[in-house]
């Protein structure tokens, strides 16, 4: 998988752009890549990279979240680091943004920093979530965040899961759900996700895309401990 | 219909819709507000009305007003919200009308944080409002659940005439799991004769429903408490819901827990038993009804030395537990407030201090 530069992780909310991201840096890091990742989520203060920040700074990541004084606070405050974040990015940069258009709408404030850059933005699509089920919807989303993050979706990843009741048949559905959605965009399908448990049933002669294995890092306390 | 991955608070707004709820009054706080952006995507697709009030003292009256027209209407909100809440629900309760409110409960007091806590018991089942009135007070320990009880809340809100409440917190609220909707829950409503106003139809029938909370007799004022009190005591006699975990065999300590700290007490219960340490586990599904002779017969059972309620709080459920075990096996609390869940882990250690003590 060469995903490089920078790259905002966008979609509708609760489409699993966090875990996305944060597996996303995860792979880059093994892959040798030096990897920075950014919390940009400023509308929920609820499963956050930052519950994710000892396990991503354990692997060498440099993890940019708001200042710890307002970790648990729902303010929409941008750090000033992320700026020059981007301005010296790293191999690969992941901007991890919020849900929705709402969501995405700080990134308009970061277009200066950003014009000097290719900036990547993947749309994240999970079928099983209200309001994407269909092409229409999860374009309905695409425009919202386009216009509230004044940048183009350049990719597609499909992040199909019912969280521990995901079958093959799953990952499946959301394969073709992005793949139509390439169809009918022209945007390409940069990569879709299935938890590691699920790897071996999957047939990957069916796809043409690769496949970014998901170990998933944000779960309820009464899981924490079994990790 | 198959399975969706949704969050607490998402899927307890679709499943007010299914409920046949299609009037949603809220103001915005944190952690529930994704069951106002929710509604006010999908209600108005459903045919319904998502109105966001001017505060929460506005929206329970709001709630109030159309309740008393005999629709199902929910609002939802969190801890300092249900506050200014509680005087609209106190007069609802003393009008008897049906309505179901849903508090995601964050730290407190006052402002507090917006992390998951569970201070509010008191508050829920207690009172809050004035007056001798109570709420049916159900509390879910994850999404599936949460979107069951909602649909329930709705036919027994009507069944009992007066305000039913769900509580949940952040975790609940904001956590996401495959859930589905079950169809076999939607009971439509049967009763809203009895009190509902309906324009000027009334003035034509000999009966006619006035809503009101007011009754300056003394006498008629008792009597309508005694009717309160009536269905109160009625639903200790068929309401009461509660599971048990690991109390089929002998146990050395008995959890007392509900919600998202039930779960984590679940987890604890799993490994102490890999461990070879039996723990019991009542958990109460109503907070009002209280489980009282669940939790007594669990606490009585032999060999059990000691009963702990595990709260995210200070102690206040723990106040219902003693109240119900009578002495009969010592009880104590454990907890953590502030937005921190305790770990299994830290419920672990907490028990196994216990027993060697």
């Amino acid at each position: 998988m060469e995903v490089k530069g920078i790259v905002i992780i966008a979609g509708n909310y609760g489409s699993g752009k966090t875990e996305t991201s944060v597996n996303l840096a995860l792979h880059g890091k093994k892959a040798g890549l030096a990897v920075s990742i950014v919390d940009l989520d400023l509308v929920n203060p609820y499963f956050r990279t930052r519950e994710a920040r000892d396990v991503l700074t354990r692997q060498g990541i440099n993890v940019v979240l708001p200042d710890e004084k307002y970790m648990h606070a729902d303010l929409p405050i941008l750090s000033p680091k992320v700026a020059g974040i981007i301005k010296n990015s790293s191999d690969l940069t992941i901007l991890d943004a919020g849900g929705d258009d709402v969501g995405v709408t700080v990134l308009a404030a970061l277009a200066d920093s950003m014009a000097e850059h290719t900036v990547q933005m993947l749309q994240v699509v999970n079928p099983y979530r209200p309001f994407t089920e269909t092409v229409e919807g999860c374009l309905k989303i695409k425009e919202e965040i386009e216009i509230s993050s004044k940048l183009k979706v350049t990719g597609w990843v499909s992040n199909a899961n019912l969280i521990d009741d995901t079958t093959p048949q799953d990952i499946y559905r959301g394969y073709d759900l992005v793949q139509a959605l390439a169809l009918k965009t022209g945007i390409p399908v940069e990569f879709i996700t299935a938890s590691t448990e699920l790897m071996d049933g999957l047939d990957l002669s069916r796809f043409d895309c690769p496949v970014l294995p998901i170990e998933r890092k944000l779960a309820p306390p009464w899981r924490r401990s079994r990790q | 219909m198959a399975k969706v991955l949704m969050k607490g608070n998402e899927a307890i707004g679709e499943a007010a819709i299914r409920a046949g709820c299609l009037n949603y009054f809220a103001y915005p706080i944190t952690p529930q507000s994704e069951v106002a952006e929710y509604l006010a995507k999908r209600l108005p697709e459903a045919g319904g009305t998502f109105v966001q009030g001017e505060s929460e003292v506005a929206v329970g009256y709001m709630i109030f007003g159309a309740a008393a027209c005999g629709e199902r209407v929910m609002t939802t909100s969190s801890s300092p919200g249900v506050s200014l809440m509680s005087e609209a629900i106190s007069y609802i309760a003393g009008a008897r009308c049906p309505a179901v409110f849903v508090n995601i409960m964050r730290g407190g007091p006052g402002l507090g944080g917006i992390l998951p806590s569970q201070g509010d018991y008191f508050q829920a089942t207690k009172g809050g409002g004035h007056g001798d009135y109570h709420m049916l007070v159900m509390a879910p320990d994850g999404v599936q659940e949460a979107v069951e009880m909602t649909m329930q809340a709705f036919p027994l809100a009507e069944k009992y005439r007066g305000p039913v409440m769900i509580m949940g917190d952040g975790m609940i609220g904001q956590m996401m799991e495959p859930v589905e909707f079950p169809e076999d829950l939607y009971v439509p409503p049967t009763n809203k004769d009895e009190w509902a106003t309906n324009g000027m139809d009334t003035r034509k029938s000999d009966t006619k429903n006035i809503v009101k909370s007011l009754y300056l007799d003394p006498t008629v004022l008792n009597d309508h408490n005694l009717l309160l009190k009536s269905q109160y005591d009625r639903m200790k006699e068929e309401e009461v819901r509660f599971e048990n975990y690991n109390t089929d065999g002998d146990y050395q300590a008995l959890i007392v827990s509900y919600g998202t700290m039930s779960r984590v007490c679940k987890t604890a219960i799993d490994e102490m038993k890999a461990q070879g340490l039996e723990i019991g586990m009542v958990r109460p599904k109503t907070l009002f009804p209280f489980p009282e002779k669940a939790i007594h017969d669990a606490a009585s059972k032999p060999g059990c030395k000691v009963v702990v309620s595990i709260e995210m709080s200070m102690g206040q459920m723990v106040e219902d537990v003693e109240r119900v075990v009578k002495g009969k096996t010592p009880v104590q609390w454990y907890g953590q407030c502030g937005g921190e869940v305790p770990t299994p882990q830290k419920v672990m250690e907490h028990i196994q201090s216990l027993l060697n003590s």
